[in-house]
């Protein structure tokens, strides 16, 4: 084992930080923190200082929270035997961006794979709370595997999209600086990324190339760092393609299935305990974002722990989109304390919102998405000073979603140590959307290594790379929008009017390869309620349009998960 | 492609009302409409009270709705319902690009009306934070869902917003059955009309609470309780006044929003107090050819002034011939809320004048005058003014003989109570 950590000096600070409370083992390779603490802040503080430089070395999170109460795990209501007895080949847990697209690598072999998510929908929890920001890495220095991946995840990007028939733009990002000596300093920077970290399209602009590029921006800055391989893409939007492409290739995707326990014998999973039965996988893949701890725990391979992080974004009218073409921040130099990922910007999606945000607060709480008004007003005083003509007025809705960091602030990607059917995909957080094609690659090379030994493992000749998506009429020239109408008339009823949505693109995501016919489930695949009404107008429509093409009653019809019902059942009749 | 005088956008109150006076005027006109039936909003909104003004009779909105719809299927308009304009392209005249169930068609026009009525604020809009359960909607989204689809969104609500609907909503739920805790109005007077204060409030015994506002949402799934906190002058919330209240629904009438993007898309100018578009004495835009009425100009209190500035612009717009207009503005003081129309062509000035107006608080004994270059030339008095409740004169203003070096002003003074 190495030694770059000294247990005892460790202890010594421990000591002297947190009044004996905390001490810290270095055992079975981990940096193990244990003790009681009764606020979060410091244990997130204390496992903190016990990070160490060994990268094979991860801390442990022990401590317990005393005065609060740390949630369970949010869990599925239904329960059934739908998949009792189940041999899949590969089991992923988790249907966010990094389960989905392993799945879609996977499917090029002759294997069984089964994803199962707790969640009524794919991307609900981070790869669906983020702002969809593919980087360039340039924050991230040489060494980690974030860095690694990040630069061959982005370039991967324009085929993917292509593949999977996602709108993806390279809209280039801007960090930006007011204060003109700093140039020198950045300049230096700016080299160090590009010839030393890969990252090759660093360069500097000057304050009239800014300008001319972002009219909008604050008219102090004198020059900005730029990257134009920095693209946009929406990041439920292309984890629900990774997700389909990989059904349409034979795999089988399970929502609303939580993994509860696993039987470990020998450094083996001999089984999974799910909602819906027990299944019996050869491999399984730990996806499970801020969940992935719990699920190595299960797996008996625990060796690291995850802290979530919130961040809130706002969403922007469209009618503001001008305001800024690519993706920009602003870097005010002050005695800022070092920030774990970036501090917020303002994003352009591809579908022309703004999205400013987000922020980053340490919580225990891992499924509280709710959203507060401090943190859209820390976020837009501070955003504020990147674009002039910013404003609160023109939120249309906001979001929170919760990073799954590790106390290294690196992703854990490697086959278990202790347990061998395992692998984990875990401390995926930001930029884990842009990594996620290049992962998932990596992660597919283990998967087959790993069952070559077992079984003789092929290659699917039927394997289609390519998934097409849902025609998106309003963006159609008028004669292919009218042929498109003239086969389906229903591509001519327009439903949301905000985003100009028809019955027909909200009938193809019901008929869609993972049909979630919800309210949310039909936004997330074709934009109903994205608006700025917010479903306002469309929504009953929308509950109607579901209950007649599932043939189910209204009052059956759901916001998203089984209890977020819209309404309880006929006027006089419903049961009050 | 088809060629009219006249295409109205929008089959509510306003636009059938604009294409029905174009149509009596001679004009070729066009209506269309996006929903499968014509009557906008007034198809689910089935309480009384509506036509007091026009017909001296107290009708439900489908009924005031049909009248007009009656007159405009005599008369034979073309219309096209299911029908969403994509774009208007300013050519010699305008071409409307829309698109139905036949594809994509386009038409011709001289001149077009906006009557695309307005949409709902939103709980994000009024910095409502917590989770994101169902259970919260608009109290037009509620109102679609009872009175449309005939399903019950709650059992029991707290309405935020004294807003018409909200009110309307507070007795149509009662009603139905359902419980509603209170209708909580972040303002120190109440938003809705006084009549509808009284006959969905107090005739059911539904409490008001001024000074209160809703801050938070609580519930993954549906909606399980709201935090209601007491609010200073500034509509700030006071911290420490919080109280949490059961409930599986918030109704939201926290005010109305002209629609006009399509406006926008034609570089019409905004008037920040309406929200709509500033026009002339004949509801015409600073766009040639553009008109606007009903609540796509401004939130009006009453379906009667709507069907009105409809009509007057239909007729308007079937006269109108392309010359440039010469404009004197008129100067209101910050004693209106807003004031219709924001400016006066001064040339060919045919009929009667008709403004409108909102003060922007509560009023006693008030005077409202109107001035050209100082001199009184209308003085008009109110008991009382309430910024909820429109305010409306007409006047005959081609006695002045205005040329465009002349000041108009408006102005208003009274007593606060």
């Amino acid at each position: 084992m190495s030694r770059i950590v000294s247990e005892k000096s460790l202890n010594n600070k421990l000591r002297e930080a947190f009044n004996g409370n905390v001490t810290v083992h270095i055992e079975n390779n981990c940096i193990r923190v244990t003790g009681k603490l009764d606020n979060w802040d410091d244990i997130i503080k204390a496992c903190r200082m016990c990070v160490s430089k060994d990268k094979n070395l991860h801390v442990v999170n022990d401590i317990q929270l005393i005065g609060s109460k740390i949630p369970d795990m949010r869990l599925p209501k239904e329960h059934s035997k739908e998949l009792e007895g189940e041999r899949p080949d590969v089991l992923i847990v988790g249907g966010g961006i990094s389960g989905a697209s392993i799945a879609r690598e996977i499917s090029k072999w002759n294997l069984s794979i089964l994803l199962v998510d707790k969640e009524p929908d794919l991307a609900l929890q981070a790869s669906g709370r983020n702002d969809g920001e593919v980087h360039p890495g340039i924050d991230l220095n040489k060494g980690s595997l974030k860095q690694h991946y990040v630069l061959l995840g982005n370039r991967m990007f324009d085929r993917i999209c292509e593949e999977l028939d996602v709108p993806f733009k390279r809209r280039g990002q801007y960090v930006c600086f007011s204060n003109r000596c700093l140039y020198p300093l950045i300049a230096a920077f700016a080299w160090q990324r590009k010839y030393i970290c890969g990252v090759k399209d660093t360069r500097l602009v000057g304050r009239r190339e800014l300008r001319s590029a972002e009219p909008n921006l604050n008219d102090e800055f004198s020059f900005a760092l730029y990257n134009p391989s920095a693209g946009c893409v929406s990041p439920y939007g292309l984890t629900i393609a990774y997700a389909e492409n990989a059904v349409q290739n034979g795999a089988k995707i399970s929502l609303n299935t939580a993994v509860l326990d696993m039987d470990v014998k020998n450094g083996q999973i001999l089984s999974v305990n799910t909602n819906k039965g027990t299944l019996y996988p050869k491999i399984v893949i730990n996806a499970a974002g801020t969940f992935a701890e719990d699920i190595a725990a299960m797996a008996k391979d625990r060796f690291f722990s995850i802290h979530p992080r919130k961040g809130t974004n706002s969403i922007l009218d469209k009618k503001v989109a001008h305001l800024i073409n690519s993706i920009a921040s602003a870097k005010f130099i002050m005695k800022q304390k070092k920030t774990n990922t970036k501090g917020g910007g303002i994003l352009r999606t591809v579908d022309d919102n703004l999205l400013v945000g987000p922020n980053a607060v340490e919580t225990y709480e891992k499924e509280n998405f709710a959203t507060d008004r401090s943190s859209i007003e820390e976020v837009f005083n501070k955003q504020k000073k990147t674009a002039k003509g910013l404003s609160e007025r023109d939120i249309i809705t906001y979001f929170t979603g919760v990073r799954a960091a590790t106390f290294e602030e690196d992703f854990i990607i490697e086959k278990g140590r202790k347990t061998k059917n395992i692998i984990h995909c875990a401390g995926i957080q930001s930029p884990g959307l842009t990594t996620a094609p290049a992962v998932a690659l990596d992660i597919e090379k283990m998967v087959i290594e790993q069952l070559s030994e077992m079984q003789q493992v092929t290659r699917k000749e039927s394997f289609n790379p390519k998934r097409k998506t849902i025609p998106i009429l309003r963006e159609m020239s008028d004669a292919e929008r009218t042929r498109l109408i003239q086969k389906n008339p229903d591509y001519g009823v327009i439903i949301c009017r905000c985003e100009e949505i028809s019955k027909g693109e909200i009938i193809d995501a019901l008929n869609s390869p993972i049909s979630v016919p919800t309210v949310d489930g039909i936004k997330k695949r074709v934009r109903p309620g994205m608006g700025r009404c917010q479903g306002g107008f469309c929504m009953p429509l929308i509950s109607q349009i579901i209950s007649e093409h599932e043939n189910i009653q209204m009052h059956k019809v759901n916001k998203s998960n089984t209890d977020s019902y819209i309404t309880l059942g006929e006027a006089k009749e419903a049961s009050l | 492609m088809k060629d009219y005088d006249v295409i109205v956008i929008g089959g509510g109150p306003a636009g059938l009302a604009a294409a029905i006076s174009a149509d009596k005027e001679g004009a070729r006109v066009l209506l269309i409409e996006r929903e499968a039936k014509l009557g906008g909003i007034l198809k689910q909104c089935i309480h009384d009270g509506f036509g007091l003004v026009r017909y001296g009779e107290k009708l439900s909105g489908p009924e005031y709705a049909q009248r007009f719809i009656e007159e405009f299927h005599i008369r034979n308009i073309d219309y096209s319902v299911l029908t969403y304009v994509i774009g208007i392209e300013k050519t010699e005249h305008y071409t409307v690009r829309v698109v139905n169930t036949k594809g994509v068609t386009c038409y011709r026009t001289k001149t077009i009306i906006l009557a695309t009525g307005c949409r709902e604020r939103t709980s994000k809009q009024i910095s409502i934070h917590g989770t994101r359960p169902s259970g919260v909607f608009t109290a037009g989204t509620a109102q679609a869902y009872i009175n449309i689809l005939g399903q019950m969104p709650t059992k029991k609500c707290v309405i935020l917003g004294s807003g018409d609907i909200g009110l309307i909503m507070a007795r149509r739920l009662t009603l139905e059955g359902a419980k509603v805790c209170g209708v909580y109005e972040a303002k120190d007077s109440p938003s809705g009309l006084t009549r509808n204060i009284l006959q969905c409030l107090e005739d059911y015994n539904i409490p008001l609470y001024l000074s209160h506002t809703v801050t938070r949402l609580f519930g993954e799934d549906r909606l399980k309780a709201v935090e209601i906190t007491k609010v200073d002058e500034k509509m700030a919330p006071i911290f420490g006044t919080e109280e949490i209240i059961e409930c599986d629904a918030l109704i939201l009438s926290v005010g109305l929003i002209p629609e006009n993007e399509l406006a926008e898309s034609l570089h019409v100018e905004i008037d920040p107090r309406t929200k709509g578009p500033a026009c002339d004495q004949d509801f015409m835009t600073n766009q040639a050819g553009i008109f606007t009425c009903g609540n796509a100009l401004h939130v009006n209190d009453l379906v009667d002034y709507v069907s009105e500035s409809g009509e007057l612009a239909g007729k308007a717009a079937a006269r109108y011939i392309y010359k440039d207009r010469e404009y004197i503005s008129i100067d209101t003081d910050n004693e209106f809320l807003y004031f219709l129309p924001q400016k006066i062509h001064i040339r060919d000035i045919e009929n009667e004048m008709t403004f409108y107006f909102r003060s922007n608080q509560v009023l006693k004994n008030a005077l409202m005058t109107l001035s050209v270059n100082g001199k009184q030339i209308l003085k008009k008095k109110y008991r009382n003014l309430k910024p909820p409740e429109m305010e409306t004169f007409k006047l005959d203003i081609s006695q002045f003989k205005l040329t465009g070096d002349d000041k108009v002003t408006a102005a208003l003074k009274g007593e606060n109570p």
